[in-house]
């Protein structure tokens, strides 16, 4: 037999742009940069764009980046940037559409799992979300959730990095307060990974530094795009701009904007160093014009998303997104619904560095719960992407045929061979019957969600590093902390 | 004169026409206080209610905002004239370490449509500016929005820094920002918080009757 033309589609598919549409944006935002500009506040970033044939305002701050050094950047940022664990395995390859998810950063406050109370966020807060993130399957890599009020202020970034790097050997997304921070920071993955050179060889970490919308480049955030861009540290260099009130209200107007952010952003990169490892991207939403917070569950930012995803694909660069948030303050039936929604169009988009996995309270709380639910979503998700396989053997024929009319396939070898692949298996989603689910205590899915919680926090050790590489790391941190006090 | 219209128009946001009907209600010898009472602020008392209410947004309250300033700026050299006393003067800023604008910005915006002088002094603002402009302004606010973790204690440093030069009797100080709290505002000494635009001009009021 002879097929023509035959297609295959190994996942669904799914567009919220056209190509036409996606180069509209792309052009509207070199247009923005050559005709707007964005504010750069930072002296040797202004000189490289300058002497590069960018155009500088009189007073040294607005700068206008010609389209050719846009075109340029995008030739040689890499096309993929492949993130590995502490233990040098290659486990994340930000390229082309594959999805991988990770918690999110900094939160102020933690929804304690034992008291059920929202509180300040403590040191010991990061080291369990840490175990956590590295117990579950779906959690690709992790950044922290949280910025402990435990820790000497000017160190926290430090110790904040020491808390993930200790206690899950999964790639790392760091923040870190400024370029001292942020040296102090690779001197320490450095040292995990045995040496500078290794951690270039295997890229355990990888930078997180905002522009500030609308189009300004701040000194701090640019001194350490281009620190990480010369250590050749991958960095996620993207804003988190809020349509209607930091950028337009229209969805076209806003990715205009954050996309020029994160271009003039890699532009500066790749001036400092060609090649220089880059996800553009960004934590893109609404604001909500009732109460003025930053939504993190409305779906205009799972749309926006999956448009930015589109026009990283287009580029060809990585890109990071954020899914598995909710503005809920608790885990409830809305943190549900905005779990979901967003992993499922996230996965549906390709966007590649998906965070926020486990924020609640529109980003300025962590919960473990909401962490532990969202791994069951992204798995029930990982299903859905493997969407369907049509082949002579799943086709069925002949086993349909043995059956007949009337039968059943339970005792078939077919079935035998196909459920466990092709069925996905739940943990915590309730399949009980009423009676057995009432003998198993009458649970809700919130109930079981902080049961594993305790269980993994009681029971799950994290592989450690070698005691040495501890000490190492300690005294990077006391040998910065005795400078400052000086 | 029928000062209904002028209250309307700043319902709609229309910062223009509310400085003319402004202007021309001070023309036709309508006076101050009434201009300001049942022009004005009476406007702005049903931009505050039907927002509360949920039925005016953010965008459609600030630009009421902004024409209850455009308003006041034509009224205000009467209203000195008239020795009458402006609403308040506040020097707002987002303190050392902290670049977070927005809810700063929409404060300002809030203070202005209610008739506050507002001193914006921006982003990033060591205590000493603060100090300063106490020093040489005559407020009798100053309010900080913080929104880290880290620069929260700027806060409380920027109100030490107030004792030390003698002014903290002068002025009330207000804090917000979304990592601020109420007991966190208790802790540091600050006379008020505000959660959000609203009940930071809610707070200010309140705060300036007792200064
Ligand atoms: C947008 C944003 C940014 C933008 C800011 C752009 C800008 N022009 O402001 C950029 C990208 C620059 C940014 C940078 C950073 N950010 Co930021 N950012 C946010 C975000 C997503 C939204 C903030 C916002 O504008 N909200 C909307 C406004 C309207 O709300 P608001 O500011 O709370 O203001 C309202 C009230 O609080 C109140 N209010 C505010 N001020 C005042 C003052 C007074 C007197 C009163 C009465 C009331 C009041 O009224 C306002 C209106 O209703 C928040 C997350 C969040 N959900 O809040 C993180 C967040 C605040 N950022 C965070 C972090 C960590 C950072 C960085 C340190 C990241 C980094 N390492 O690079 C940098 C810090 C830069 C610096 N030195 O300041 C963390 C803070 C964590 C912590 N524990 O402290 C947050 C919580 C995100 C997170 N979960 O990680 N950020």
């Amino acid at each position: 037999m002879i097929k023509s033309s035959y297609t295959t589609y190994a996942t669904p598919r799914f567009r919220i742009l056209s190509d036409d549409q996606i180069h509209e944006i792309h052009l509207a935002s070199l247009e923005v940069l050559e005709r707007t500009g964005v504010e750069v506040l930072d002296d040797e970033a202004v000189e490289l764009l300058r002497s590069a044939g960018a155009r500088v305002s009189n007073d040294g701050k607005r700068v206008r980046i010609p389209s050719y050094l846009v075109e340029a950047a995008l030739r040689t940022a890499p096309k993929r940037v492949t993130l590995c664990s502490r233990n040098g395995e290659r486990t994340v390859p930000l390229e082309d559409k594959k999805v991988f998810f990770g918690t999110g950063s900094d939160t102020p406050f933690i929804l304690d799992s034992f008291t059920g109370e929202r509180r300040r966020s403590k040191l010991q807060d990061m080291i369990n979300a840490a175990i956590i993130a590295d117990y579950l399957a779906n959690i690709d890599f992790h950044m922290g959730l949280g910025l402990p009020e435990d820790v000497p202020a000017e160190t926290v970034d430090r110790h904040q990095f020491r808390a993930m790097l200790l206690n899950t050997k999964k790639p790392l997304v760091f923040t870190a307060h400024d370029e001292v921070g942020l040296s102090d920071i690779i001197e320490m993955a450095a040292v995990a990974m045995g040496s500078r050179e290794q951690l270039r060889q295997k890229p355990l970490i990888c930078l997180y530094a905002e522009p500030t919308t609308p189009l300004c480049h701040s000194q701090t955030a640019v001194r350490k795009l281009l620190l990480a861009a010369k250590e050749m540290i991958p960095v996620v260099y993207t804003p988190a701009p809020m349509s209607g009130a930091t950028a337009p209200a229209t969805m076209a107007g806003t990715l205009t904007v954050s996309n020029a952010e994160s271009l003039s952003g890699l532009v500066i990169g790749q001036l400092a160093q060609k090649g220089a490892p880059a996800i553009i991207g960004g934590s893109i939403s609404i604001m909500d014009m009732r109460r003025g917070i930053n939504c993190h569950g409305a779906p205009e930012q799972h749309l926006l998303s999956a448009a930015l995803a589109s026009i990283a694909h287009y580029y060809g660069i990585p890109m990071f997104g954020a899914a598995g948030r909710t503005d809920s303050k608790v885990v409830d039936e809305q943190a549900a619904i905005e779990s979901a929604l967003s992993c499922l169009t996230t996965a549906f988009a390709g966007a590649n560095l998906v965070h926020d996995v486990g924020y609640v309270g529109s980003g300025l709380t962590c919960s473990y719960d909401m962490l532990v639910m969202s791994d069951e979503i992204i798995a029930m998700v990982k299903r859905i992407m493997e969407g369907i396989e049509v082949t002579p053997d799943t086709l069925a024929l002949d086993v349909i045929d043995k059956v007949g009319p009337g039968g059943n396939f339970l005792l078939q070898q077919h079935t035998r061979n196909y459920f466990k692949k092709e069925h996905w298996i739940p943990e915590l989603i309730d399949r009980n019957t009423y009676d057995k689910w009432v003998q198993l205590g009458s649970k809700t899915l919130g109930q079981r969600v902080n049961e594993k919680v305790k269980r993994i926090l009681s029971e799950y050790l994290p592989e450690p590093l070698a005691k040495e590489q501890v000490s190492e790391i300690d005294a990077v941190i006391a040998r910065r902390e005795r400078s400052k006090a000086d | 004169m029928d000062l209904n219209e002028l209250g309307e128009s700043l319902i709609q946001g229309e910062v223009d026409k509310v400085a003319e009907l402004t202007k021309a209600a001070l023309d036709k010898g309508v006076e101050v206080q009434r201009i300001l009472n049942e022009g004005l602020l009476a406007g702005m008392d049903v931009v505050g209610q039907r927002f509360k209410a949920d039925e005016l947004f953010i965008p459609e309250v600030l630009l009421s905002a902004q024409a209850m300033a455009a308003g006041m700026d034509v009224l205000e050299p009467a209203l000195v004239g008239a020795g009458l006393k402006l609403v308040g003067k506040i020097a707002l800023g987002t303190v050392k370490g902290d670049i977070h604008d927005l809810g700063k910005n929409m404060v300002a915006m809030m203070l202005k449509g209610a008739g506050f002088k507002v001193i914006d002094l921006g982003v990033d603002i060591p205590p000493e500016k603060f100090v300063e402009v106490v020093e040489k302004e005559e407020v009798q606010l100053v309010g900080m929005s913080a929104l880290l973790t880290t620069t929260a204690p700027a806060m409380k440093t920027t109100i030490q820094a107030l004792e030390e030069a003698g002014l903290r009797a002068r002025v009330k100080v207000i804090v917000g920002g979304a990592i601020v709290t109420q007991a966190f505002a208790d802790k540091i000494g600050a006379d008020a918080y505000g959660e959000d635009a609203i009940a930071a001009v809610d707070k200010a009021r309140t705060l300036l009757s007792t200064v």
